[in-house]
């Protein structure tokens, strides 16, 4: 009896062992590059020039999100703030904390902070702070908890498919525009469901997020 | 219902005049078609072999793929730095534009400008609404200027003999200057200057004159009004007098050789009040009408309801033959006076002019008090001066011309300063504002007289032709940089404020002239204020009235009052006599030649830069370069040859073959090179026929040729000034052109491309016709909603879905065919605006020319042999259709529609296939072929292995709020999404927790519409019927392009209208085209009835 499997298949477990190596190999690289969370930067924590933590100042000093952050209601940008805004306070408070050391060189030199960057969006998307927290959007919806974050991480994951989800549901995310900056608020403190209050004050408010490209991209 | 194209063909009707927009297309020669028949012009989808040809590229791209494939994997977002101020400034807010008051600097006048920046650096000017000689417009060199800022060809240093010297050792130079002028009084030092308007800078010289009192101070600009100025000093006997047109009050207007329309020349105000007068929104409405004389088109001409052709020289008989003809109906003491006993030789060039300038001056005389005749700058004094008597004989004085005070100026000329140097009198020069090395009368032979002055110190922005010659070169502060001030054309005192401080250590003239003044320590802002106190009469709150000077940018009730001299007849009529001189008109054997200014670099100022450069000359189109221009008949006369004659010479079949330019590089545009000899002066030039042109005529814009320009600008187009002496400085008679052997030149122009096949387009229309058939039939459509194909084809119906237009704000476009002339700034305005590159002139050969709006101009005539075209101009940009047949074969969903009704482009979708714009019927869609913004423009073709990177100042420049695009994608106009969605958002600003979403009514600018100094452009919300863009809408007028195509466009016109005398000769002609192509239509229409 002639032979059924030429010599050639001897190698073939071999050859498709091999090909299935080279395919899962790739396929895991792909997804650990493109779809672990460290892609859209979530988690991303890096250590900053100074230890700032807001987890005191926002958290446990309470102080409002706009005393730093003061331009958030009014431009694109939220902007970091000035040394000079630091120095309003540590002034007068830890004047000479060694912690603080950079940030009173900063003050006296003129040499600016290098606070490094955490959320980025890339250069053809035109995020509007203002447009969102004027209009009842609240700084945890895409920053978390930042008042009990010691050292501040990215927390959502800021991709494009994360931002339509609220855009086409922004029932989800509205609240009154006096609590956006209180980011421990929920609507059970006023005795409301986030569902059923988002959608009155979607009504209310005449809110129709854009979903189309030039939204955000021009 | 079934939709029966029945499409008459023109051949049926062989008399009917046709639009047409070049030459080539009106001959139907073999270029041309070969043209249309590419799917894209000449050669735009091959891929170019200069040097690389596609196989080697394609296999370095493979190999520098797998190089870089190397790196992929590691890498994630590199760290990037957040770094606030340390100290707060003022007003600052990271991201959100800061709006100034400042002015441009002009010749005729500052522009009252608002300079926007962002993050500290301007990147918009727009007009300063609140100015009274502006509204809220500016024009192409005004915006143009931000370009000019941040130009990387700016000299950075301060530069002795060629080397880059220290700052201190100028200082110190000076101060020895000083002494050492202080010993002869000054008689050894020179100035040479622009013109300016400025007061301060007229301060600073008498600063500096009161020390060295016999200094020598000489004005010279290349076009200046001095002609205009001697015929005004003449005939009202003072020198502090100007004469000012008022547009706005004139019904009847004759223009003689003035193209009051370009702004450069004459500032903004003629072409606002222009065509507000042809502003027509119901039949009632009544428009001016123009009679214009000209040698060639231009964009007065193009606004013209008459227009005569006639050489330059000869528009001084033809105003003597208007006088006369004036003076016979009225019996005018005043022209009768002018003309005295001056006998003419005027006769044969007026042989067949004479009726129709006897018909203008009756229709002149029959609007006594509204007409209004105005000559050009460059015409001789004496046709100033019996124009000056004609309008009194008009009664214009005190209606539709004003006779403003001004202020005396003394200044030497530089004929004046040439002599004292020749002389060698002169020991120190100062030359700022002006380039004599360049554009001086070439008599004067200035390049060589420089090198006869021990120093020449040159203030400059660029190391020009004469910072060349200089000893010393000291960068110049561009008047974004600088404190300054200036009056407007209307003599409103204006402020000019610095936006950024200067770039490469510049300083202004004023700074410069104070240390010459001794005032070291004096700088910009003190020298304006104490020049303000005493222009604001020293005001009681000086600190407010200096703030509210700087907010406004102007000082309120400062504009030029009216003066109280009249018009002397007698002393006019001797200025005319003494100076009376007409020149035989030219022949074949002795041309004409017209130094004209150019619309794109003026008198070559504005020669660096690159929007300007790739601006498309409104009329002939032309990119990049200057031309001798000329008509048909002269061309054939002098056998010079141009893509655009329909046969060669001699019945010889079109070019042959040593004309064909290299392989693969296609045919489009090119002519002759001639050399044209006047006086034994000689220039070389390309040749191009311009329509319309005088015959035996040729007209070269000055400007061009320049060889120390900068990248840009370098030995672009051909100098004229060479030619030019001070005995004639604008027309020259008894040139000679001949063509040099075998030598053609390749023009880049736009306007063979993106042909649309002559259908009713564009559309236009006598004043009567219209006001005949005003008003909507049954069908609730309008006469001109009936032109061409709309006549006859029914209404479409769409296979495919309409788009979900559920916003509640809808925008659309508005566009006034009657009152856009054509001037270009829109095109500017959005190549700032809209960060849009330019491509080079070897890619606008190719159809490759990004701007996103485009200025058509069409011809139109009875037939070929018509000498005397019109022209009408229509700006197209995207139409925004509803049912937009780009976004129907992108594969890729890269444009699509809003909400609102705008057709976007998501550029990170796009990959390029072009497959919308071969379905775009507007032909309005650009593609980056080459990564136009990162690669030099004559290396594009080496893609990666060219230099990478965008010079820094280039990347200042850019406005934040657009994307700049890259290589391989598709854009167009997207109605300036930019500025919509800022506006919503600021609204929500606004609306917080309410429902006040709506963003107000005509709130909202595009960048076109802002700039647009006639106001032809109309943005708006199309579904709030209070808006400007829905009135204009409504209107009997309004038609949109294409319409049977069924693509439903936002963008829509408003047909023009002409407003022809009908005792004109020529005039049952005028405004006639659509017409006749819409009865030519109807009587096709029979068949299709069923």
């Amino acid at each position: 009896m002639a032979n059924i499997f030429p010599k050639w298949t001897n190698k073939l477990p071999l050859r498709v062992l091999l090909g299935a190596a080279v395919t899962v190999t790739a396929i895991a690289g792909g997804m650990t590059y493109y779809f672990t969370p460290k892609y859209t930067r979530a988690g991303y924590m890096p250590t900053q020039p100074i230890p700032f933590s807001h987890a005191i100042h926002a958290g446990q000093l309470a102080l409002d999100c706009r005393y730093c952050h003061s331009f958030v209601e009014q431009a694109a940008h939220s902007n970091v703030p000035a040394t000079q805004t630091c120095m309003n306070c540590h002034s007068q408070i830890k004047q000479n904390s060694p912690r603080l050391a950079t940030v009173r060189d900063s003050y006296t030199t003129g040499k600016p902070i290098e606070w490094i960057q955490i959320h980025e969006a890339p250069d053809y998307v035109y995020f509007n702070h203002s447009a969102h927290v004027n209009r009842g959007v609240s700084c945890v919806e895409c920053h978390g908890r930042v008042d009990e974050m010691a050292v501040v991480w990215h927390d959502q994951p800021h991709s494009m498919s994360w931002c339509l989800d609220c855009h086409r549901a922004p029932e989800n995310a509205l609240r009154p525009v006096q609590y956006v900056t209180k980011l421990s608020w929920k609507p059970q403190d006023i005795g409301r469901e986030q569902k059923e209050l988002g959608t009155e004050l979607k009504a209310a408010w005449n809110v129709n997020p854009p979903v189309t490209c030039v939204a955000c991209h021009r | 219902m079934k939709r029966v194209f029945q499409h008459p063909t023109t051949a049926a009707n062989p008399t009917g005049r046709t639009y047409w927009r070049t030459m080539g297309e009106l001959n139907d020669t073999p270029d041309f078609r070969d043209f249309l028949s590419r799917e894209f012009p000449a050669g735009a989808a091959e891929m170019e072999t200069d040097g690389l040809s596609r196989r080697n590229f394609l296999q370095l791209m493979g190999a520098s793929m797998a190089l870089a494939g190397f790196g992929l994997s590691g890498c994630r977002r590199p760290e990037a730095h957040l770094v606030p101020f340390t100290k707060a400034a003022e007003w600052q807010i990271p991201g959100r534009r800061l709006l100034y008051a400042t002015s441009m600097p002009r010749r005729v006048g500052a522009m009252p400008l608002v300079a926007s920046t962002t993050d500290g650096r301007p990147i918009k000017n727009e007009g300063n609404p609140l100015h009274p000689a502006s509204n809220g417009a500016s024009d192409g060199f005004a915006q143009a200027s931000i370009l000019d800022l941040y130009d990387p060809d700016r000299s950075r240093g301060l530069l002795f003999g060629g080397k880059l010297a220290d700052k201190a050792k100028f200082t110190e130079w000076i101060k020895a200057l000083r002494t050492e002028a202080a010993a002869d009084r000054g008689a050894s030092l020179a100035f040479l200057v622009g013109e300016s308007h400025s007061p301060t800078r007229e301060r600073m010289r008498e600063e500096v004159a009161k020390q060295f009192p016999s200094l020598t101070w000489a004005v010279y600009e290349a076009l200046q009004a001095e002609n205009e100025r001697a015929a005004t000093e003449a005939s009202f006997g003072s020198k502090t007098v100007k004469v000012v047109p008022r547009f706005a009050k004139a019904d009847c207007i004759l223009a003689l050789d003035c193209d009051f329309l370009h702004v450069e020349d004459f500032g903004l105000e003629p072409s606002r009040d222009f065509s507000a007068r042809r502003r027509v929104e119901k039949p009632t409405d009544t428009m001016n009408r123009l009679y214009v004389v000209e040698n060639r088109f231009t964009l007065t001409g193009g606004q013209s309801d008459h227009r005569l052709r006639c050489p330059a020289s000869q528009v001084g008989a033809m105003a003597m033959a208007l006088a006369r003809a004036i003076q016979t109906a009225t019996g005018n003491a005043g022209v009768a006076d002018a003309l005295g006993a001056i006998s003419t030789n005027e006769a044969q060039a007026l042989e067949k002019s004479l009726p129709w300038i006897n018909e203008c001056a009756k229709d002149l005389v029959a609007h006594n008090g509204t007409a209004l005749v105005v000559v050009g700058p460059y015409q001789p004094a004496w046709v100033h001066a019996l124009a000056f008597a004609i309008n009194g004989a008009l009664g214009s004085y005190g209606k539709t011309l004003a006779v403003m005070q001004t202020q005396a100026r003394p200044a030497e000329s530089i004929v004046t300063l040439a002599e004292k140097i020749k002389a060698g009198t002169i020991k120190t020069l100062f030359i700022s504002g002006s380039n004599p090395a360049y554009d001086a009368p070439s008599d004067l032979g200035f390049a060589e007289l420089l090198k006869k002055v021990p120093v020449v110190v040159h203030l400059g922005s660029h190391a020009d032709e004469t910072a060349a010659l200089a000893k010393w070169h000291v960068p110049a502060a561009h008047f974004l940089e600088a404190w300054g001030d200036d009056r407007s054309t209307d003599g409103t005192y204006v402020a000019v404020q610095p936006m950024i401080l200067p770039l490469h250590g510049g300083i202004s003239e004023i700074e410069l002239l104070a240390h010459l003044a001794g005032q070291d320590a004096v700088e910009g802002p003190a020298l304006v204020k104490e020049t303000f106190k005493a222009q604001a009469k020293n005001p009681a709150d000086e600190a407010k009235a200096w703030n509210d000077f700087l907010r406004d940018g102007f000082l309120a009730g400062s504009a030029a009052l009216d003066a109280s001299s009249a018009f002397a007849s007698g002393s006019a009529k001797a200025f005319i006599q003494a100076n009376y001189k007409v020149e035989p008109p030219p022949s074949e054997s002795a041309l004409e030649v017209a130094l004209i200014p150019d619309y794109s670099v003026h008198d070559g100022r504005y020669a660096n830069n690159g929007w300007l450069q790739e601006m498309p000359d409104p009329i002939t189109k032309l990119t990049w370069d200057n031309a001798a221009l000329m008509s048909m008949a002269t061309a054939k006369k002098l056998k010079i040859r141009t893509s655009e004659q329909a046969e060669g010479l001699e019945g010889a079949k079109t070019r042959t073959k040593e004309y064909q330019p290299r392989d693969g590089q296609g045919t489009g545009v090119w002519g002759d090179m001639i050399e044209i000899t006047v006086d034994g002066r000689k220039i070389k030039a390309a040749a191009m026929i311009s329509p319309g042109h005088a015959d035996n005529c040729i007209s070269i814009a000055l400007g061009y040729g320049r060889t120390h320009a900068g990248k840009v600008g370098k030995d672009k187009g051909f100098n004229a000034y060479p030619l030019r002496t001070t005995k004639a400085m604008y027309f020259l008679a008894g040139a000679k052109a001949v063509k040099t052997a075998d030598e053609a030149y390749l023009l880049a122009t736009t306007q063979q491309y993106f042909n649309m096949e002559g259908r009713a387009l564009v559309r236009e229309l006598p004043l009567e016709t219209y006001r005949a058939n005003a008003g909507f039939d049954h069908e609730n459509k309008s006469f001109v909603q009936k032109f061409g194909m709309d006549g006859h084809i029914p209404p479409g119906v769409s296979l495919y879905p309409n788009p979900p237009l559920t916003a509640s704000q809808q925008w659309g476009m508005s566009i006034d065919l009657n009152t856009c002339t054509g001037c270009n700034a829109c095109v500017v305005a959005c190549q700032g605006e809209n960060n849009i590159p330019i491509v080079g002139k070897e890619q606008v050969r190719r159809g490759r020319v990004m701007q996103w709006i485009r200025l058509d101009r069409y011809y139109s005539s009875e037939n070929a042999d018509d000498a005397d075209p019109q022209v009408v101009m229509q700006p197209v940009t995207c139409h925004h259709c509803e049912n937009a047949p780009c976004e129907t074969v992108c594969p890729v969903n890269a444009t699509i529609h809003t909400e609102e009704g705008l057709n976007a482009m998501a550029y990170n979708r796009c990959i390029g296939t072009r497959y919308c714009a071969n379905n775009c019927p507007y032909k309005v869609r650009r593609f980056n072929y080459f990564d136009y913004n990162e690669r030099p423009l004559d290396k594009l073709r080496l893609g990666p292995f060219a230099e990478k990177g965008m010079a820094e100042t280039l990347k200042l420049s850019k406005n934040p709020n657009v994307t700049v695009r890259m290589r391989g994608v598709m854009e167009k106009c997207t109605f300036c999404v930019q500025r919509i969605e800022e506006a919503k958002i600021a609204q929500l600003r606004v609306a917080k927790g309410s429902n006040n979403t709506k963003v107000p009514t005509d709130t909202i600018k595009t960048a076109c519409q802002q700039v647009c100094p006639t106001e032809s452009i109309v943005f708006g919300d199309i579904h709030d019927p209070e808006s400007r863009v829905s009135k204009l809408k409504a209107l009997d007028r309004d038609y949109k392009m294409l319409e049977y195509l069924f693509v439903k466009p936002r963008l829509s016109y408003l047909a023009r209208l002409r407003n022809p005398n009908m005792a004109m000769p020529g005039a049952k002609d005028i405004g006639q085209t659509s017409l006749k192509d819409m009865h030519h239509q109807d009587k096709h229409d029979e068949p299709a009835k069923h």
